[in-house]
């Protein structure tokens, strides 16, 4: 799963240079506007490292607001499952509030907070906890009627088993899910650090931006993909493993 | 009754035939034109307002579409792609591209003093040399040219990175309203008299602390072609210039102020009449220092001082003799 994402990473990642490079050629454009091979190499030699460490820098926070994200979506996800009138209220707050632009509110977050690590954390965070939320809230609101009316006819039934069950018939659309986030997770970290940070890889391609420097770019992008590929292989690995160890030890249980 | 028919078919055909006649000339003498500004519709760009509105450029036979600049739009990208004909763009964004081979050539200097300096409270001590510089808390837009300006002027006081407190800084202006930054880059013509004018109304005075009085003139917006342009339609270069800074010229005319306001208002919503009106002043400062001066004029001298200073930054890899790329048009 790992090779997997980057080797399609590598793949859409070449193609695009070699696009880029056919319009240069049939354009006859200068390195200032698409640079060519040799520029890239040699601005990959000079930017590479300190790209990789912002990259890192940028992952640490997308990670962290993944986190809360799913934290946070998943106790409200748990709490509005029911259709109880509170259930009800928090599916449609839900509902709405994702349907505003998170990242027109970037502005005022940085305001407030200042340009430091709270205000990419929370912008991270705020942009894939809506898409997150109304998956968990989707996922847990739907009862899996075949297994849970046994536990309701035998007077089992209690909220973590429902919790349980449910989770666990949809873990593989969890998992997408959660693995998906990070992209957003990702994206939303880029965006603050390009709106207002003093740090991250966002911040460094603004830099770029400045100087006109697509060289910079191009680089800036490759090491954002190659690493988000392999975080997002290693949260899919790990729903997997879940995955598998969850269905080993219940079925443990039936025998 | 069908001869009357007829000559009155035959009367609206003349008329129509007549209408066409007299209108196509006009419409196909005049030459589209893209022109890309390299910042948003404000006073900063009064003159290139008033040359489309004044019909300058129709009267060059003309038909200039003034494209709105921002920090992702390049001038030079639109030149070599042929999206525009004309563009803005400052010294080092031309000296990095001619670095790496595009093929432009500068036409007219618009601003002949650096419009970027930083402003300061009156409540700390005046900046009267450059060793004043140390201990302050300094904003610089990392990877903007008011970092390479400052890297300089450190250069040229022997200051050091550990002598000053230096801050990244982007458009929002409240790390120097809450004094955590003391010395704060604006575009003096713009940003600089709206901060000046909202200081003020809390009693407080400012500095403005231009590094060309220390003798670093880092050149800014000028006004650039592509070299195809140059060598393939000069007549159309010529014509462009001369109706721009005609425009440019009238503009920068106290006498054409109130002319000159009307039309920049109705495209810059973000300020209000007086912000514009010192707006004004404060351009004209900077792009006609003292009447005898031709607007367009191209220091030579300072361009050269720019590429030394991008050369000793390591900014570019090569000198790119950049006096064999300014054209000063007739």
């Amino acid at each position: 799963m790992l090779f997997k994402r980057i080797y399609q990473f590598l793949i859409v990642y070449t193609i695009s240079i070699l696009f880029l490079l056919m319009i240069k050629m049939v354009l006859s454009l200068s390195d200032y506007v698409i640079p060519g091979v040799p520029l890239i190499i040699e601005t990959a030699g000079q930017v590479f490292k300190t790209y990789f460490f912002d990259v890192m820098n940028t992952l640490s926070i997308t990670v962290l607001g993944q986190f809360m994200s799913i934290i946070m979506a998943f106790t409200v996800g748990i709490a509005g499952r029911k259709s109880s009138w509170i259930g009800s209220f928090i599916k449609v707050t839900a509902y709405n509030i994702q349907a505003y632009p998170i990242v027109a509110l970037a502005p005022i977050i940085f305001i407030l907070l200042g340009d430091g690590f709270i205000s990419r954390l929370l912008i991270a965070s705020m942009i894939c906890y809506f898409p997150l939320l109304l998956s968990v809230l989707g996922i847990m609101a739907t009862p899996v009627e075949d297994v849970e009316h046994f536990y309701i006819v035998t007077g089992q039934m209690r909220w973590q088993l429902e919790v349980k069950i449910r989770a666990f018939e949809n873990l593989s659309k969890l998992t997408t899910v959660i693995s998906g986030s990070a992209t957003l997770a990702m994206a939303g970290t880029i965006v603050a650090e390009f709106i207002a940070a003093n740090a991250g890889i966002g911040y460094s391609i603004r830099i770029a931006l400045y100087q006109s420097d697509l060289a910079k770019i191009l680089i800036a992008l490759f090491v954002i993909g190659i690493i988000i590929s392999m975080y997002q292989g290693v949260l899919e690995t790990i729903g997997e493993q879940i995955k598998t160890k969850w269905s080993v030890s219940n079925q443990g249980e039936v025998i | 009754m069908i001869k009357h028919g007829f000559l009155v078919r035959r009367y609206i055909v003349t008329v129509l035939l007549a209408v066409l006649i007299l209108a196509t000339p006009c419409y196909a003498k005049e030459i589209k034109v893209n022109y890309r500004l390299k910042w948003l519709f404000n006073t900063s760009v009064a003159g290139d307002l008033y040359a489309d509105e004044q019909g300058y450029f129709k009267e060059a036979g003309l038909m200039v579409n003034i494209k709105e600049g921002s920090p992702e739009k390049n001038a030079i990208n639109e030149l070599e792609l042929g999206y525009a004909n004309f563009g803005v763009a400052s010294a080092d964004q031309v000296i990095r591209a001619l670095d790496k081979g595009a093929k432009i050539y500068v036409i007219a200097q618009l601003f002949q003093v650096n419009p970027m300096q930083w402003i300061y409270r009156t409540d700390q001590p005046e900046i009267k040399t450059l060793q004043d510089l140390r201990g302050r808390k300094i904003g610089v837009t990392f990877g903007g040219n008011d970092e390479t300006i400052m890297n300089t002027l450190f250069a040229k006081a022997g200051i050091t990175k550990n002598d000053v407190i230096i801050t990244g800084v982007r458009f929002d202006f409240t790390p120097f309203l809450k004094r955590k930054v003391d010395v704060w880059p604006v575009y003096r013509n713009s940003q600089g008299v709206i901060l000046e004018n909202k200081l003020a109304r809390e009693g407080e005075a400012v500095y403005f602390f231009n590094p060309a009085d220390f003798g670093v003139n880092f050149v800014a917006n000028s006004v650039i072609t592509s070299e195809t342009m140059l060598k393939k339609k000069p007549e159309i270069v010529e014509k462009f210039l001369g109706a721009l800074l005609k425009g440019w010229e009238a503009a920068m005319n106290p006498e054409n102020k109130k002319i000159a306001l009307e039309i920049v208002k109705k495209l810059d919503k973000g300020n209000n009449d007086e912000i514009r009106r010192h707006q004004l002043i404060a351009t004209r400062d900077l792009i006609k220092p003292f009447s005898a001066l031709k607007i367009g004029t191209i220091k030579a001298n300072a361009w050269k001082q720019t590429e030394h200073i991008m050369l000793k930054e390591k900014l570019i890899k090569k000198s790119v003799n950049i006096e064999t790329r300014l054209i000063q048009v007739k």
